[in-house]
């Protein structure tokens, strides 16, 4: 199949006279740009996080470069970036939904730039030390307040053009996805005094997030993608998308008490947590189902291949890591030896990019082309792209997963050292350097062909 | 079934999982005082925990199972190594840690600084967190000790395993925190190494191995017997 699309020049998006209906839309391409570049970057603080780990630092190298703080800086561009994507995605998607222009061109470039000065303020803080502590809730306090300000900003914009436009339920869900989505960020403001309760409400921003409101952003964006790419009415891609949400909040809401079970909180968490995150995968097992099934029946005609191959890495991809992954980390019986172990950063790198990531780049390779104005496009960097970007995370997912094993099974079970442990993983670590530098590669293919590549023309309009 | 069933089995859904999630919310506020200890958790308690964020250290260590993998876990780290431990590592990792292959950063931690981490470290080692984590839970130890019991092994030896191994080895097997201890019996006799573990300076002037106040007498003298007995002499 890569042969096949290495080989072809195929027409793959619009006619150029389609483009992008609302010329405001454009904004959404800078969010994309910045968010794409922070990829990169947060790829490359990942290898050298995989060196930290399989080689010794020297302790001069340490007290300058420490570990913790290019750690705070990875997970902070990803969240960065994933939002930033999330925020141009919804740029893109609601004039054509809501079918008007933006309520304010100017506030969305204005909210980027606080949003992107912010998080780079934050970024060169954390090399000097200025940091809340608290991994990825580490900006300060004063930065937060900027964030709330872009976040404020952002809703207002998109609150108001979906207000003032049609309402169909895709805007609604975005916009219910994106409320939720600011209101919990609050939560991890404050400081607290209780560490017990301070990691309980860590969680309501980073599982509420990813298990709660990033759904139904996710949710969204891609019905709006299907509703395009496949032709499938839109009564129908509508009714799924209830549905789909429904059994992600059902199940996720209360599967939050699954990173409650070992933390000083009541012994109910246990079977809560225990039985909604078990019912975690069924919507994600429905979104395969739903992505696969309703597009057959509904005799879909896919008229953009690129973004079609997209999504539906994103649902089999969504499966794999959160679902697959986390199903079976987050028995309580199993996890009481696999918590804090490397089998969690497993699960995140394959959960993060099998779902967010890979929607990242749906809504990207969907929007970017025609925001270029480019009637065709070479379709073989986004397949070459998808392989090797995929490949890799698999690979880390596998060497973090055996590395993890080792860990559980020589701290936990056998009770020796940490230390004895790590030694034993070292070798895996140092096979995670090499994926991580192909990751790398793929990252590049991709911003290459999306952002770069032959063909381009000026975009004509913003 | 039509969109507008999918609408209410949407809201259904959401508000059945809200009300669980809320309700267990309010429990937990009604039971942290008691599962966490919150009389002992003093201002003393609260600057550690403002050492422990603003040193940044759980973006390396985890505690309660949270943070990151690259170092220990230390939700109950003031059990393992006490507080000349904590104070050690923290201020002079440079040396704590010479010998491992994993380094840490000196942090600049001033003693005030790091004895309002110990208050704190003290205080999380007893929250309640259903016997997380495993290798330092009290009921796999007893499971641990019946089953070295069966292979044969000395009650020293399985002593040394659970209060030693974490920073010394013998025959290759455990930490390099400590000197391997292969020879020690060429150098100290039985009474010594009790002596050692409880008060080490005694023995070995400028030693930088904290006393292990954890460990019971019966615990030492069985320690000391057992690695009387590594090398080659007595």
């Amino acid at each position: 199949m890569m042969n096949d699309a290495a080989s072809t020049t195929e027409t793959s998006s619009a006619p150029a006279a389609e483009k992008f209906p609302y010329s405001s839309q454009f904004v959404a391409y800078w969010y994309f740009l910045v968010a794409l570049s922070l990829f990169v970057l947060q790829i490359v603080l990942g290898i050298w996080l995989a060196i930290s780990y399989g080689f010794t630092i020297p302790q001069d190298i340490v007290d300058v470069l420490p570990f913790g703080m290019t750690r705070a800086m990875h997970t902070n561009l990803l969240v960065l970036w994933l939002l930033l994507g999330f925020m141009g995605g919804a740029y893109y998607l609601v004039p054509e939904e809501s079918q008007r222009e933006i309520y304010s061109v100017k506030l969305a470039y204005l909210q980027l730039v606080i949003l992107v000065v912010t998080g780079v303020a934050a970024l060169i803080g954390f090399a000097f030390g200025w940091t809340q502590g608290r991994p990825i809730l580490e900006i300060p306090t004063l930065l937060d307040f900027f964030i709330v300000i872009g976040a404020l900003m952002f809703l207002f914009n998109i609150g108001m053009t979906i207000l003032k436009g049609r309402k169909t339920a895709v805007t609604g869900m975005l916009l219910g996805g994106l409320v939720f989505l600011a209101l919990l960020y609050l939560f991890g403001m404050p400081f607290y005094r209780n560490l017990t309760i301070d990691w309980f409400y860590w969680w309501w921003v980073v599982h509420l997030w990813v298990e709660g409101a990033w759904e139904l952003v996710t949710a969204a964006i891609l019905a709006f993608v299907l509703i395009k790419v496949t032709g499938v009415r839109r009564e129908v891609v509508e009714k799924y998308l209830y549905l789909e949400v429904g059994l992600f909040l059902f199940t996720g809401i209360a599967g939050t008490g699954h990173h409650y079970y070992w933390l000083g909180t009541p012994d109910a968490w246990l079977w809560i947590g225990g039985i909604f995150s078990a019912l975690e995968v069924l919507p994600i097992i429905a979104m395969v189902v739903d992505t696969f099934l309703t597009t057959r029946r509904e005799g879909a005609k896919i008229k953009n291949k690129v973004v079609w191959y997209f999504a539906v890495g994103t649902a089999v991809g969504h499966m794999i890591g959160a679902g697959v992954w986390g199903f079976v980390h987050t028995l309580p019986q199993i996890n009481y030896y696999t918590h804090g172990s490397q089998v969690t950063a497993s699960h995140g790198h394959v959960a993060f990019y099998g779902a967010y990531v890979l929607l990242n780049l749906t809504m990207f390779w969907y929007a970017i082309p025609k925001l270029r104005g480019l009637a065709r496009f070479k379709t073989s960097g986004a397949y070459w792209g998808f392989w090797i970007m995929g490949l890799s995370v698999l690979g880390l997912g596998t060497v973090f997963g055996v590395a993890g094993v080792l860990q559980t099974y020589i701290e936990r079970v056998m009770s020796l050292g940490f230390m004895t442990a790590q030694e034993q993983m070292q070798f895996w670590f140092q096979i995670a350097i090499f994926f991580g530098v192909t990751l790398l590669i793929g990252a590049l293919v991709t911003f290459w062909s999306m952002f770069i590549a032959k063909g381009a023309r000026q975009p004509t309009d913003g | 079934m039509s969109k507008r069933s999918a609408f209410w089995i949407f809201i259904i859904g959401t508000s059945i999982s809200l009300a669980i999630f809320l309700w267990l919310t309010y429990d937990t506020h009604r039971q942290v005082d008691a599962l966490t200890h919150t009389e002992n958790l003093n201002d003393q308690v609260v600057a550690g925990k403002h050492v422990w964020e603003d040193k940044n250290c759980n973006n390396c260590h985890t505690i309660l199972g949270f943070g990151v993998y690259y170092a220990p876990d230390l939700t109950n780290v003031y059990q393992r190594i006490g507080a000349e431990g904590i104070i050690a590592a923290v201020q002079r990792p440079e040396e704590v840690f010479g010998d491992s292959f994993r380094k840490m950063q000196n942090l600049n931690v001033t003693d005030q600084e790091a004895e309002d981490l110990v208050a704190f470290l003290e205080w999380t080692s007893y929250i309640d967190n259903n016997d997380w984590p495993p290798q330092d839970s009290d009921n796999r130890l007893s499971s641990e000790e019946r089953r070295l019991a069966g292979t044969g092994l000395s009650r020293g030896a399985i002593a040394f395993k659970q209060n030693c191994m974490g920073c010394h080895s013998i025959g290759g097997a455990g930490g390099s925190t400590g000197p391997a201890l292969d020879d020690i019996g060429d150098r100290y006799d039985a009474s010594q190494i009790v002596k050692y573990i409880g008060d080490p300076a005694s023995v070995e002037p400028g030693s930088k191995m904290p006393a292990q106040n954890g460990v019971s007498q019966e615990d030492r003298e069985a320690i000391g017997e057992y690695l009387a007995k590594q090398g080659g002499g007595q």
